[in-house]
């Protein structure tokens, strides 16, 4: 990314440089930030499942990192994307999950009892942050050439 | 946003404008999605400082939108301003959830213990920084455009 940004030619090819550059960096930040918050908040417990978000902001955070400085290395490209992609998965897959668990007692898919595991203790819009890094990682590399 | 979008010429013009596009849709639907989650939340209470975040999402969501449809100066100056605002508000926030957190535990905030335990209160820190998240990637989208 900081290369094409370095050799736009015009207004439009700066400007779109520019944006990528600038939402792959706020990428960065969250693919340390998130993790942080997570382990400060002992989302490492002893379940496999609630190691997931760390084991995906790992190689998020590496990727994203080579991507801003390399984005034509081929397996560099599909690694980055198919990360990307499980970021996405995995915020939409914590999110529901959040929204289960949070059902005390049976679960019933009806609007107040919804709304009701909606305000548990596990936040449940919270979870597709990771969604929002995985589809902003793939929109700055989208036709990214 | 859209005329910009039915109108781009060449290939680059309209990736710019698909992803300019995108990222004020991810904007304004973070204003809406946001604003849910507090109310849901229940984070309007009677101090006036909880009720922040419902008016910076009010005037993002419509101005946000009206991006869309509109990007002359008119409407472009007072979206920048706004997003800075909403940038502001996720910072402030954060600061102040760390702050409360640190005053219930009777902690100090600078200390990396008081801290800790600080950020580990009832008030999410990092969560109120989504504000800056929406309002930074909204400024960006706004700040490159060119009448």
């Amino acid at each position: 990314m900081i290369p094409a940004l370095r050799n736009a030619q015009n207004q439009v090819q700066w400007a779109l440089e520019f944006i990528r550059l600038v939402m792959l960096l706020l990428c960065l930040v969250g693919w340390v930030m998130y993790p942080l918050e997570l382990l400060l908040l002992d989302h490492w417990a002893e379940s496999w499942q609630s190691k997931i978000p760390f084991f995906v902001a790992v190689p998020g955070f590496a990727l994203t990192l080579w991507v801003l400085f390399d984005r034509k290395t081929p397996w560099v490209r599909w690694a980055f994307i198919l990360t990307m992609w499980a970021s996405v998965l995995t915020g939409v897959l914590g999110a529901y999950f959040h929204l289960l668990w949070n059902f005390e007692g049976e679960v019933a898919w009806e609007f107040e009892a919804a709304m009701e595991a909606m305000a548990g203790s596990r936040p449940v819009l919270a979870a597709l942050a990771f969604t929002h890094m995985g589809v902003t990682g793939l929109l700055a590399i989208y036709r990214a050439r | 946003m859209v005329e910009a979008l039915i109108k781009a010429q060449t290939e680059e013009e309209r990736v710019l404008e698909f992803l300019r596009s995108t990222f004020l849709l991810i904007a304004l639907v973070g204003f809406a999605f946001y604003g849910m989650e507090h109310w849901v939340l229940d984070h309007w209470t009677e101090s006036w400082q909880s009720k922040i975040p419902f008016f910076v999402s009010l005037v993002g969501f419509p101005l946000t939108l009206l991006m869309f449809f509109h990007r002359g100066k008119w409407v472009r100056y007072p979206f920048l301003l706004w997003m800075l605002v909403s940038v502001l508000t996720g910072i402030v926030g954060a600061y102040y959830h760390l702050l409360w957190n640190a005053q219930d535990a009777e902690v100090s905030l600078w200390s990396l213990k008081g801290f800790l335990e600080a950020f580990e209160g009832s008030r999410p820190v990092l969560a109120a920084l989504a504000h800056t998240h929406v309002g930074a990637v909204a400024f960006v989208v706004g700040i490159t455009i060119r009448d």
